[in-house]
């Protein structure tokens, strides 16, 4: 009985999935017509159905910032600039894009810290492809140590190596994960955006923001976020104003 | 060693945290701007940085009498950055009523000479203080619940001010040290139409006034006027228990014991105070109130006046003076000197044409008790829309009591380099200032077209990718399991391999013990010709086995053509080992032998020589 409703359930998905591809292959296409035909507001519509779906690429999100910087909402370009380079890191068009977008915007951005700018070379999943290998064969030279009669200079070698890549790899995961492009990173989405000292909106402005900033969330107070800023600043902005760049 | 070591990390700590402090500076404040003939004001400047300051030896102000009257040092670490600062300390006697300005002073300091800053001090000629409820000062000194044993007065050393300026205010709170007196409220100044600020202890002293020893306790603050108009400031109140003699229920009289009932010091009670209890009571001290003339200030203030009201100077500095254009550049504004500081605003950008200005941030340093004296900092963060030559011009006005005018202090141009964008063209900088129409010269022109962005992308992946870094997927760590199934199997094999070279190890063991003990048994020349032609054999047989390695011969196969192959042994030796078995075989299953029935010491030699041979 139960194998064959795992079989059915099995034929449902492979049957199922082509259609659904096919479906967003046809909504990306005609966002895309749209916004070739000058309709920026139903390209983003469609792109955005798109996203909601699921149907995450850089790609999507290029075109969805390209459809928001037509309608002039800068912040909203920008931000979906960086998700598109959030997915892929080296995305030439998005990188070009962004930067056009920053500096039409006057968005201020976070400067990374030196470790993270040494540390940036590569991303977070190949620093964690990287822990993994030399883990795994740290633990390989730690059980040929063990179980060999004579201590072999080469194996105690590349165990120092492996473990050392490890720790650097772990470090290099927990600075970029936390650090000026990690998971915490929003990008200011309203006008007219000032970080405030308290949850008030008459406490005194620590800094305007301009749309497309990027700001780093360390807390959440109902409404309100507290967020690291430009500058080396810190301060309250209304949650409404920001939006995290890693869905 | 290890607390040496421990001490040279601190030391080296410490070192590096002062190498990174900030280079030598200098300030000089007056306790107090005004004051009056005859009035000490002290003057202290104060060197941050390097410890080999060396202070001015003498400041000679005519109608002033300077002395130096010590120094003091402060050593701080914050975040393990180390600061260290002296403060050298004068006392100002004034000799005659005017206005004075104490000069600009040297000071070398860390290799560097520095100055401070002009300070002027107004010296009034009347009686300085404005109230006074000294002890000494007659009938009008103090109103004092408990006679000569305590006394309040509030000194106010201006009595005009403008609306907002901020004048400090002096009390003093002296005790006859026999009363044992414990302060229940803390003085307040009472009264309306001005705001003070919170009360500063600033010290203890013993003073004798009119022969009588008094504990006086001074404190410091400033009050602002919110209004202008005549008011008076104070009295000073206070609630402090004392210990006072117990009420006789006879009127004292003169003469039988000897002190005057007008004065409490008389009492034996305060010659012996265990010779008859005193009783603790709750006294209320109170000054005589100061009248306060408040002036409106001036009607035409400059744009820039914010309410600032004092005697000021400001410097400014920009970082990084090399940007390219959109890039920001941190312009910070020091304003020192003396006056009301929270409202010293941010000092304005005078032409913020080709600028984008973003808010700016503030941070103030106190140099007195009361925060009349200090350096407020501005941080205002520029970036430049076009090429640029200099940052703009800075300006910050605030009203000088002393001068009665608005005062407007201006930064000097700082040149910096912009590089990228277009340049503001001389000819539209010209004709924005040249124009008459306030919307040209107010409305920056844009030099360079914005950039247009790239194409759509029409290609779209066939699977959907993942903002989750891949430490946190399931698959990344389902795919964990193939390294760790490998590894169980290595760790399997490498057991394996250990316990059959284990194995073997004892088998080799075993063979070499019985080698061993054979051939003892063979040099010892006791046994049977039968005997030792089968320990000879077996003994072939053994060391074959052992030398035969990995291939694992079993001694008890081992005949003379494999043992002299073995042993890659000649003709002669293989013919011996071959006679060696044959004997050994005759003796072991004939049960007679054709020869002899002992074995002669030459036999015995050669077969012992063949044996050990075998290598």
């Amino acid at each position: 009985m139960k194998i064959r409703a795992s079989l059915i359930a099995f034929l449902f998905c492979a049957l199922a999935t082509p259609s659904v591809l096919a479906q967003a292959d046809a909504e990306f296409a005609k966002a895309t017509q749209e916004y070739a035909q000058g309709h920026f507001k139903e390209a983003i519509s469609g792109y955005e159905a798109l996203i909601r779906s699921g149907q995450w690429s850089a790609n999507v999100f290029y075109d969805l910032g390209n459809a928001y910087f037509r309608t002039g909402d800068l912040g909203r370009a920008i931000l979906n600039y960086e998700r598109a380079l959030a997915l892929e890191r080296h995305h030439p068009e998005a990188t070009a894009n962004l930067q056009i977008a920053r500096d039409e915007a006057r968005a201020l951005e976070i400067q990374p810290s030196w470790p993270e700018r040494y540390l940036q070379f590569t991303s977070v999943n190949q620093y964690s492809i990287a822990a993994a290998t030399a883990f795994w064969l740290a633990i390989f030279a730690v059980v040929t140590l063990i179980f060999s009669r004579r201590r072999s200079v080469t194996v105690i070698a590349m165990l120092i190596c492996c473990l050392l890549v490890f720790a650097v790899a772990v470090c290099a995961i927990y600075t970029l994960d936390r650090g000026s492009k990690g998971r915490a990173v929003a990008i200011v989405t309203g006008e007219n955006v000032q970080a405030r000292l308290a949850t008030a909106d008459t406490a005194n402005a620590v800094l305007a923001l301009p749309p497309g900033s990027e700001i780093k969330i360390l807390s959440t107070r109902g409404d309100w976020i507290y967020a690291a800023l430009p500058n080396n600043l810190r301060g309250w902005i209304p949650a409404k104003n920001a939006e995290q760049v890693r869905l | 060693m290890g607390r040496a070591f421990l001490t040279g990390i601190l030391a080296a700590i410490v070192a590096a945290g002062s190498t990174f402090a900030d280079s030598p500076s200098v300030t000089a404040v007056l306790s107090n701007s005004e004051t009056v003939v005859g009035e000490t004001v002290e003057l202290q400047i104060k060197v941050t940085g390097p410890g080999d300051a060396q202070p001015p030896e003498e400041i000679s102000v005519d109608g002033l009498e300077i002395h130096a009257t010590g120094q003091s040092r402060q050593f701080e670490i914050h975040n393990f950055a180390t600061s260290s600062s002296v403060t050298y300390n004068y006392t100002i006697l004034p000799l005659r009523a005017g206005r004075f300005t104490i000069p600009s002073q040297t000071v070398r300091a860390g290799g560097k000479l520095l100055r401070t800053p002009e300070l002027i001090l107004n010296v009034a000629d009347a009686p300085g203080r404005s109230s006074s409820a000294r002890p000494s000062r007659g009938t009008q000194s103090q109103s004092v619940s408990a006679g000569d044993l305590l006394f309040a007065e509030l000194i106010v050393p201006k009595k005009v001010a403008y609306v907002g300026e901020i004048v400090p205010v002096q009390i003093r709170m002296g005790f006859d040290p026999r009363v044992r007196p414990r302060l229940i409220e803390p003085p307040e100044i009472t009264g309306q139409g001005f705001t003070a600020q919170k009360l500063q202890q600033s010290g203890q002293s013993s003073e004798t006034i009119n022969g009588r020893p008094y504990d006086v306790v001074t404190y410091k603050t400033a009050i602002a006027a919110a209004r202008a108009g005549k008011f008076e400031i104070g009295p000073v109140k206070a609630k402090a228990q004392v210990i006072v003699p117990r009420r006789r229920s006879a009127p004292r009289s003169r003469s039988p014991f000897g002190f005057d009932l007008d004065d409490p010091f008389s009492d034996p009670f305060f010659s012996n105070p265990f010779a008859q209890m005193g009783e603790r009571r709750e006294v209320e001290i109170k000054s005589e109130p100061v009248a306060l003339e408040i002036k409106p200030l001036p009607p035409n203030a400059p744009p820039s006046f914010s309410g600032a009201i004092g005697n000021f100077v400001m410097t400014t500095d920009a970082q990084p003076k090399s940007v390219q254009v959109g890039d920001p550049i941190t312009l910070t504004s020091a304003i020192s000197g003396r006056g009301n500081f929270d409202r010293v605003n941010a000092p304005v950008v005078e032409d913020e044409r080709g600028w984008h200005k973003y808010p700016p941030s503030s941070k103030f340093k106190q140099d007195d008790e009361v925060g009349i004296s200090g350096t407020k900092t501005f941080e205002t963060v520029l970036s430049p829309n076009e090429k640029k030559q200099s940052v703009p011009v800075l300006a910050l006005s605030y009203f000088d009591p002393a001068k009665e005018q608005y005062v407007t202090l201006r930064s000097e141009p700082i040149a910096i380099t912009v590089q990228g964008g277009a340049a503001a063209t001389q000819n539209v900088t010209a004709s924005q200032s040249a124009s008459p129409s306030p919307a040209i010269a107010v409305a920056p022109q844009r030099t360079q077209k914005p950039q247009d962005i790239l194409y759509q992308l029409t290609d779209r992946p066939a699977t959907a990718e993942s903002f989750a870094p891949l430490y946190t997927r399931t698959v990344f760590w389902t795919a964990q399991l193939i390294p760790l199934l490998a590894l169980i199997g290595f760790a399997g094999w490498k057991i394996r391999q250990t316990r059959i070279d284990n194995r073997e190890a004892r088998r080799i063991a075993a063979l070499q013990h019985e080698t061993s003990e054979l051939m003892h048994k063979l040099r010892r020349n006791a046994a049977s010709p039968r005997e030792y032609y089968a320990e000879a054999s077996r003994v072939v047989r053994l060391k074959t086995a052992l030398a035969s390695g990995s291939s694992r011969i079993d001694p008890n196969v081992v005949d003379a053509e494999t043992a002299a192959d073995t042993f890659k042994l000649n003709t002669d030796s293989r013919d011996q080992l071959r006679r060696l078995f044959e004997q050994s075989d005759e003796w072991q299953y004939s049960g007679a032998h054709n020869g002899p029935a002992t074995i002669s010491p030459e036999n015995r030699r050669e077969v012992l020589e063949l044996i050990e041979n075998l290598k």
